[in-house]
């Protein structure tokens, strides 16, 4: 009790401390003036008698400094003292701090804006979900290496069979049209199982949830769940929300309850809105047959582990039931394995693509931070030992070792504070700025980054390394300071200091790296956007429609299609129309499909794949993509003709090593097709991608539930045929939407999105660090040449020319330089013959980058040097 | 040397209890007077001493300070005994009587006494 009272004091007093001694001050002088006279009375002359009672009172110094540490903590008190000082001299130096705290907050906020992230994806992978990252995907995989999902009751059984997981969760993404006939709004949602709720831990913001028994029977409950901000936005938060009834799929579904707030469900990064029990299915899409066939792989798979139980445990647990499934039903089962799979490798969904980008982001961005921090050390060390005096006034004045190193510790860790506390606040804004993605690809995509105390956590810490790295040489160097030394020499003649030079070296070598990094990224990112497709996308407009409300068949699709063409190729301004069921460069990719041909075969093991799309007659027009040889599909309406395919040029090339490809026929999956014609090449997943191999299908043949609509306009204005084909469709279903209306353009500026993000980040980060070197070799060569300005005025008065006194001291530096630099190129060539699938040495930026380095360190000496030789020798030589 | 004035700190701190105790509140100075005058040499130099005692026992919470006037006429900083500063001088005089005593014993102690 006493001990933590007097504890709190001294915490207390170690902050008001002025007052404190101004008092001890005045007791003091009183006791002492008490004292004389007292010795006064005793017949002692005043000043004997003032000397006896100075004697008496004993060491003033000694007892102030015990006073202190009994009023306050020495340490605590040390360390204010230091950051005042620090808060001083940094005031002292406002230029440079401001060049180390920017360019330490953009170096930090930036790699805590990728950490958020990763962060999300790892660790917090569903929004109000708590320990998310825990979770699991229980995922069928076939051999054929595919992971084809898990049918209903497939989901039954595994429920029981595999006794290491609990509360394994079901769900399956759905396309829902709400609202009434004639104005019907696409949204998405997910049916799942019963247990979905209680399994993610969610408490309902308001109402109440699916309960089990509510996804037993099918076609039971009509009832539906709202996400909270489809009830903020279509209900307007009113409680009165829960026991309304909501249109959807021209069915009528009660909400029951909403969602809490920023639930977005278990298919991350997608977002959707609404949840229905998946025994809803066949009366919200159509009589569709997913609870009862086995071969419908219609839902995913998610559970945690039950506690105690391993990952090898529930993989082997899963193995077997799987294998048993297999024989129990051979038809639906057969060569379908299992695997369980950590949250964030989840085989749909982007996490795992994004995942290794981001981290290579990340190495770069902390390259970067770390060329940051020595560019920091370095103007930190030049600094420094202009301060040699100062500190050998404080080591002679009794300041230890360990007072110098925290004093100049204090200085950059308060540096380093400042300059994470404003990375964090360029992390919270550019993860804010990033949330704000578009739809991709009709779905709508919310990536729940966010700064939380993890992030900011992990800003504080690099804050924290960064300003340890940059203090280590100049603490160390000032902590070996030669008193004698310091307080003789001028400040204007620091000693010779190998350590500048070679900081200098390792900042530009990083510089390298992460400027070649930068360069080969934006390279590829700008020769993407200039690269031909191999079509033509100007001109058209893409819609896509979804009959999965309706369960159509394959004839009822045909005759679909075939009408909707019908009426888009009536309108005036269409020249071409056509329907296919990808995209190219579509985000999600187009599948790569097996096959077997004519003519081939296959030595090594596995199967041909090839990109495969299933397009209507006149695709090739409205894509302009020339056929090679034989001719486009036949009619839709063609009953006669037998199933047909056309395949492009590096198919025949690969797969029939140029023989002759009109009649071969193809076996795939869905049958066999005859070929009928070559198309040219052109690009499907990316830009820049080497030649693939595609087959297309004729929508003749295979017709499909959705479509994507391409419509090439006459008149150049592809935009102005959104009303006419959305009043084409609405005449043919009223209660059809149209989404996902866009041009060809906007498709592909929305696959290059997510190369954007990382762009736009190198285009403001390279010239960044390319000025940040710059500075830091200014630095350096202007303290080393004023170092040596008596010896340049030497130099000079024997006749030297100030050209050849500028060429000495930039070859000196510029030895270091070009050091660092060949280590870095070296570095990233290493790193982009690794990383690089390709392989390609990217001839121009492994010569360019250097070049411009160089030039730009070149230019950061010869300032200097220039400045230093035009200097009067005279001046010079009377100098100090 | 720590150990030392931990002695010094803590026998000062109970003879400073001791002589607020007995003459109510007083100056630094008077403190110091009182307890030369009565054990000699210990403060006899090195007065000053006594200041940081005094502020430990303050923070302690033992006793108390207010500016006052000394009989010059001088601001002077009186210190006083807390409720809590008496009860703490009955127990370390208890504490000390004790240990007194079983030192005493333990010195009158002779060989013979231990066979």
């Amino acid at each position: 009790m006493k001990s933590l009272r007097r504890f709190f004091t001294r915490l207390f007093n170690s902050g008001a401390r002025r007052e404190r001694e101004e008092r001890l001050r005045e007791e003091i002088a009183e006791h002492i003036a008490l004292q004389t006279a007292e010795n006064l009375r005793a017949g002692l002359s005043p000043i004997e008698a003032r000397r006896q009672a100075m004697l008496k009172f004993g060491g003033v110094e000694a007892m102030k400094q015990d006073y202190r540490a009994e009023r306050g903590f020495l340490f605590i008190e040390n360390l204010l003292g230091d950051l005042r000082n620090a808060g001083r001299t940094i005031g002292r130096m406002p230029g440079l701090a401001a060049v180390i705290v920017v360019s330490l907050a953009i170096g930090i906020g930036v790699n805590t804006t990728i950490f958020s992230w990763i962060q999300m994806i790892l660790l917090q992978p569903m929004p109000a979900v708590s320990g998310a990252a825990n979770f699991l995907m229980v995922e069928p995989r076939a051999e054929t290496g595919g992971y084809p999902g898990a049918s209903w009751l497939e989901y039954r059984d595994l429920q029981t069979q595999v006794p290491a997981l609990r509360d394994v969760v079901a769900s399956q993404m759905v396309p829902f049209n709400v609202g009434e006939t004639g104005q019907t709004e696409r949204t998405h949602g997910q049916l799942v199982s019963g247990n979905y709720f209680s399994a993610l831990g969610l408490k309902p913001a308001i109402g109440r949830f699916i309960r089990p028994d509510e996804a037993e029977r099918p076609g039971t409950e009509p009832v539906i769940v709202i996400s909270y901000d489809y009830w903020q936005t279509r209900f307007r938060g009113a409680p009165e929300a829960v026991g309304q009834k909501l249109r959807v799929n021209e069915r009528d579904l009660i909400v029951i309850g909403v969602a809490p707030r920023d639930f977005q469900g278990t298919m991350i990064p997608l977002k959707f809105e609404l949840w229905a029990p998946a025994t809803m299915a066949p009366a919200l899409l159509g009589g569709i047959r997913d609870l009862e066939d086995r071969s419908i792989r219609a839902f995913s798979l998610i559970g945690m582990l039950k506690p105690g139980a391993t990952r090898e445990e529930a993989q082997a647990e899963f193995s077997g039931a799987m294998a048993q499934l297999a024989r129990d039903y051979p038809e639906a089962s057969a060569g379908i394995g299992g695997e369980i799979l950590p949250f964030w490798s989840a085989p749909r969904g982007p996490q795992r693509m994004l995942i290794s980008g981001l981290a290579i982001l990340q190495g770069v961005m902390l390259l970067l931070l770390l060329a940051v921090c020595g560019n920091t050390a370095n103007l930190m060390l030049a600094r420094g030992s202009t301060r040699r005096r100062e500190m050998a006034v404080r080591v002679a004045l009794g300041a230890g070792r360990w007072r110098i190193v925290s004093l100049v510790l204090s200085e950059n860790m308060l540096l380093a504070v400042l300059g994470a506390s404003l990375g964090a606040v360029i992390a919270v804004w550019g993860t804010t700025a990033l949330r704000v993605a578009p739809m991709i690809g009709a779905f709508p995509i919310l990536f729940p980054t966010r700064v939380d105390e993890f992030t900011l956590a992990f800003a504080m810490l690099l804050g924290a390394a960064c300003g340890l790295i940059f203090s280590a040489a100049p603490a160390v160097h000032l902590a070996q300071l030669d008193v004698q030394d310091g307080l003789r020499s001028s400040s204007n003649t620091p000693p010779r200091s190998r350590a500048r030079k070679v900081l200098m070296g390792v900042e530009v070598g990083l510089a390298m790296v992460v400027l070649i990094a930068a360069a080969l990224f934006l390279e590829s990112f700008r020769s993407a956007r200039q690269t031909d497709p191999r079509f033509r996308p100007e001109g058209v407009l893409l819609a896509a429609y979804d009959l999965s409300g309706r369960n159509p068949d394959e004839t009822s699709e045909r005759k679909f299609a075939t009408h909707l063409l019908e009426r888009l190729r009536s309108l005036p301004d269409v020249e071409a129309a056509a329907i296919a069921t990808n995209v190219p460069l579509d985000l999600h990719g187009i599948p790569a499909r097996p096959f077997t041909v004519q003519g081939r075969v296959r030595t090594e093991a596995g199967q041909d794949r090839a990109i495969s799309n299933t397009v209507t007659p006149g695709y090739f027009k409205v894509m302009a993509i020339p056929l090679l040889e034989g001719n486009d599909f036949a009619e839709m309406g063609d009953k006669a003709a037998p199933a047909q395919a056309i395949v492009n040029e590096e198919f025949v090339r690969r797969y029939l090593n140029d023989a002759d490809a009109i009649g071969r026929r193809i076996q795939a999956r869905a049958g066999s097709f005859a070929i009928i014609g070559v198309a040219r090449n052109s690009v499907y997943g990316a830009f820049g991608e080497p030649s693939q191999p595609a087959v297309y299908f004729s929508y003749r043949d295979l017709p499909a539930i959705q479509g994507e609509i391409h419509l090439r306009t006459r008149s150049g204005n592809e935009t102005a045929l959104t009303s006419e084909a959305r009043a084409v469709l609405r005449d043919l279903d009223p209660m059809l939407p149209l989404y996902d209306v866009r041009t060809f353009s906007q498709h592909i500026e929305r696959n290059l999105y997510l190369r954007r993000i990382p762009a736009r980040m190198f285009v403001v980060l390279g010239p960044l660090l390319l000025g940040l070197a710059a500075i830091g070799i200014y630095a350096v060569v202007s303290y080393a040449v004023a170092r040596r300005t008596r010896e340049i005025g030497v130099r000079l008065a024997f006749g030297a020319t100030s050209g050849r006194v500028v060429l000495q001291i930039i070859r000196e530096n510029l030895g270091a330089i070009a050091w660092g630099t060949a280590i870095g190129w070296v570095l990233a060539l290493v790193i982009s013959v690794r990383v690089m699938a390709k392989g390609a040495v990217n001839l121009p930026v492994f010569l360019g980058v250097p070049a411009i380095l160089l030039g730009v360190a070149t230019l950061a000496c010869w300032i200097p040097a220039r400045r230093a030789s035009r200097i009067d020798p005279m001046a010079a030589l009377r100098h100090e | 040397m720590k150990q030392k004035t931990d002695v010094l700190q803590g026998t000062l701190a109970l003879m400073v209890l001791k002589t607020l105790h007995v003459l109510g509140p007083l100056h630094g100075y008077g403190i110091a007077r009182r307890i030369e005058q009565i054990s000699g040499d210990l403060l006899a130099v090195n007065q000053g001493t006594l200041y940081p005692v005094l502020l430990k026992l303050e923070q302690e919470g033992a006793i108390a300070s207010e500016w006052g006037a000394s009989q010059n006429n001088r601001r002077a900083r009186f210190y006083r005994l807390t409720r809590e500063g008496r009860k703490q001088l009955q127990v370390e005089t208890q504490d000390w009587e004790k240990t007194a005593a079983i030192i005493a014993r333990f010195f009158d102690a002779k060989a013979e006494d231990l066979s």
